[in-house]
C-alpha cells in the first residue's frame, strides 16, 4: 500500500534515493488535493502515512513518547483546521513541517510549565511523611497506589522519588530518556494525589 | 486521550470539501479594492480637501500617497503569505521599501512645509474629524483583514497580525492624505498598531482553544 511504503520511506530517509522521497511528497501532495475536495479515503490515508514521520520529528525533540503522540495529534488537528491553506501546486513537505514545528514548540513549552509545576507538586509529596512522622501516608496505601499505575510510572516513582536516584542515574538504569521519566513521573504523582486524596477507585 | 488511530479516523469521517485559499497577492488585490471602496465612500461623505490638486503636483506628497497606497498593497500580502504554513518569513519584508518611501516622503513634506501651518487655525474640530476619519477607514478594514486571517494562529500569530496593522494603517494613511490637510502619519500608525497589539493579546489569551473548538472529538 502506498501510505505504508511512505512511512518506512520517511522514518529512514537516508536508505532511499532523493528521486524516491520526491515521489512520495507527490503522492502526498495528490492526496492532500483529494482531501480538500472531500474525498476521505485519500485524507485517511494521508494522515497514516505523515503519522509515523511526525512522531519521528516530535519524539526527537520531546523525549516522551506520550508527548510525542500527544503533538502529533494537535499536529493532525492543526492540518485539518488549516487544511484550505494547502496549495497543491507547492510541495507538501514544508506546509506539513511548519505546522508540525508549531505544535511541538507548543508541547514543549507546556512541558517546562508542567514540569515546574511537577516539581512544586513533589514537594510537597515528598515532604509529608518527613514533616508528619510517617503517620500521613501509610507505607501500605502508598504501595496499594503505585501498584494503580502504569509499569513505567511506578518505575520513575520508585527510582526517582521515593529512592531518590538523580534523573541521570535513573535514566542510565532504566534505558529511558531524561524526557521520558520526567513525564512518568509528572503523570504519574498527578495520579497519586488523585488516589491519594480521594482513596481508592471503587 | 483518544488513540492516534482513531483520531485519524473521525478526522477522515468528518472530511467536508473546502475551498482552497486563493494566493496572497489575490486576496491581498481583492482585500486592497475594499480598501479603495471605502475611502472612495469616505471621499464622497466628506468631502475632499480643498487643495488636492495643487498638493497632488508636490512630488513630496504625490510620493507620500504612493508609497502609503503601496504600503498598503504589500502590507496585505504579507500578512496573507506569513499566515499561510510553509511560507517564508521573508514575506514580511515586503512592505519595507513603499514603507520606506512612504515615511521618507512624510518626513520630507514636515521639514519643507511645517512651517506654514498656523497653529491657532487648527481647531478642535478639525482634528476630531480626522480622528474619525482614521477610525471609519481602520474598523471596516481591520475587520476584513481578521476575518481574512482567522485560521492563521496555526504557525504565526504576531507577524501577519503586524503586517495586517500596517496595510490598515497605510489605508488610513492614504485616507488622510486625500481628506485632510492635517497630516497624521504618526497618529495613525499609532492608532493602527495600538488596535494591532489589542487584537494580539485577545487572541493569545482566548485563541489557543478557539481552533480545536469546532471538533466534537471523544476526548
Amino acid at each position: 500500500m502506498t501510505g505504508e511504503r511512505s512511512n518506512l520511506r520517511l522514518v529512514a530517509p537516508a536508505q532511499h534515493t532523493e528521486g524516491e522521497q520526491t515521489n512520495y511528497e507527490l503522492d502526498w501532495s495528490i492526496m492532500m488535493a483529494r482531501a480538500q475536495s472531500g474525498d476521505g479515503d485519500a485524507y485517511r490515508r494521508l494522515l497514516t502515512a505523515v503519522a509515523p514521520y511526525l512522531r519521528a520529528r516530535a519524539l526527537a525533540r520531546l523525549g516522551s513518547p506520550e508527548e510525542a503522540e500527544d503533538a502529533v495529534q494537535d499536529t493532525l488537528i492543526t492540518v485539518h483546521e488549516v487544511r484550505q491553506s494547502y496549495d497543491p501546486g507547492r510541495p507538501f513537505g514544508p506546509w506539513l513541517v511548519a505546522i508540525a514545528n508549531r505544535r511541538v514548540a507548543d508541547r514543549l513549552r507546556r512541558m517546562r510549565r508542567r514540569h515546574k509545576l511537577s516539581e512544586a507538586a513533589a514537594d510537597v509529596v515528598g515532604n509529608a511523611p518527613r514533616r508528619q512522622d510517617k503517620t500521613v501516608l501509610d507505607n501500605r496505601a502508598l504501595e496499594a497506589a503505585l501498584d494503580d499505575l502504569t509499569p513505567e510510572q511506578a518505575q520513575a516513582i520508585r527510582l526517582l522519588r521515593l529512592e531518590e536516584q538523580s534523573l541521570a542515574d535513573a535514566a542510565a538504569q532504566t534505558g529511558r530518556s531524561i524526557g521520558a521519566l520526567k513525564a512518568a513521573t509528572h503523570r504519574a504523582l498527578k495520579a497519586l494525589r488523585r488516589r491519594l486524596l480521594e482513596g481508592p477507585r471503587p | 486521550m483518544i488513540r492516534t488511530p482513531e483520531l485519524i479516523d473521525v478526522l477522515a469521517g468528518e472530511l467536508k470539501p473546502v475551498r482552497r485559499l486563493r494566493s496572497p497577492v489575490f486576496r491581498a488585490a481583492c482585500w486592497a479594492l475594499v480598501a479603495a471602496g471605502v475611502v472612495i465612500l469616505l471621499a464622497v461623505s466628506q468631502g475632499v480637501r480643498a487643495d488636492l490638486a495643487q498638493r497632488l503636483s508636490d512630488s513630496s506628497f504625490a510620493l507620500a500617497l504612493g508609497g502609503a497606497a503601496a504600503t498598503a498593497i504589500c502590507a496585505a500580502a504579507a500578512a496573507f503569505a506569513l499566515a499561510v504554513p510553509g511560507r517564508s518569513r521573508l514575506w514580511a519584508l515586503l512592505p519595507a521599501p513603499p514603507l520606506l518611501l512612504w515615511l521618507a516622503a512624510v518626513g520630507r513634506q514636515c521639514l519643507t512645509h511645517w512651517v506654514r501651518y498656523d497653529a491657532g487655525a487648527m481647531m478642535m474640530g478639525d482634528t476630531a474629524r480626522c480622528f474619525a476619519t482614521v477610525v471609519l477607514t481602520s474598523l471596516p478594514l481591520w475587520l476584513l483583514m481578521l476575518l481574512m486571517l482567522r485560521r492563521s494562529g496555526a504557525v504565526r500569530r504576531v507577524l501577519p497580525t503586524l503586517a495586517g496593522s500596517l496595510a490598515v494603517a497605510a489605508t488610513a494613511g492614504v485616507a488622510m492624505d486625500l481628506l485632510h490637510a492635517l497630516d497624521a502619519s504618526a497618529m495613525i500608525l499609532l492608532w493602527n498598531f495600538g488596535t494591532g497589539t489589542a487584537i494580539m493579546l485577545i487572541a493569545a489569551l482566548f485563541g489557543r482553544t478557539m481552533p480545536m473548538s469546532s471538533l466534537s472529538l471523544p476526548r
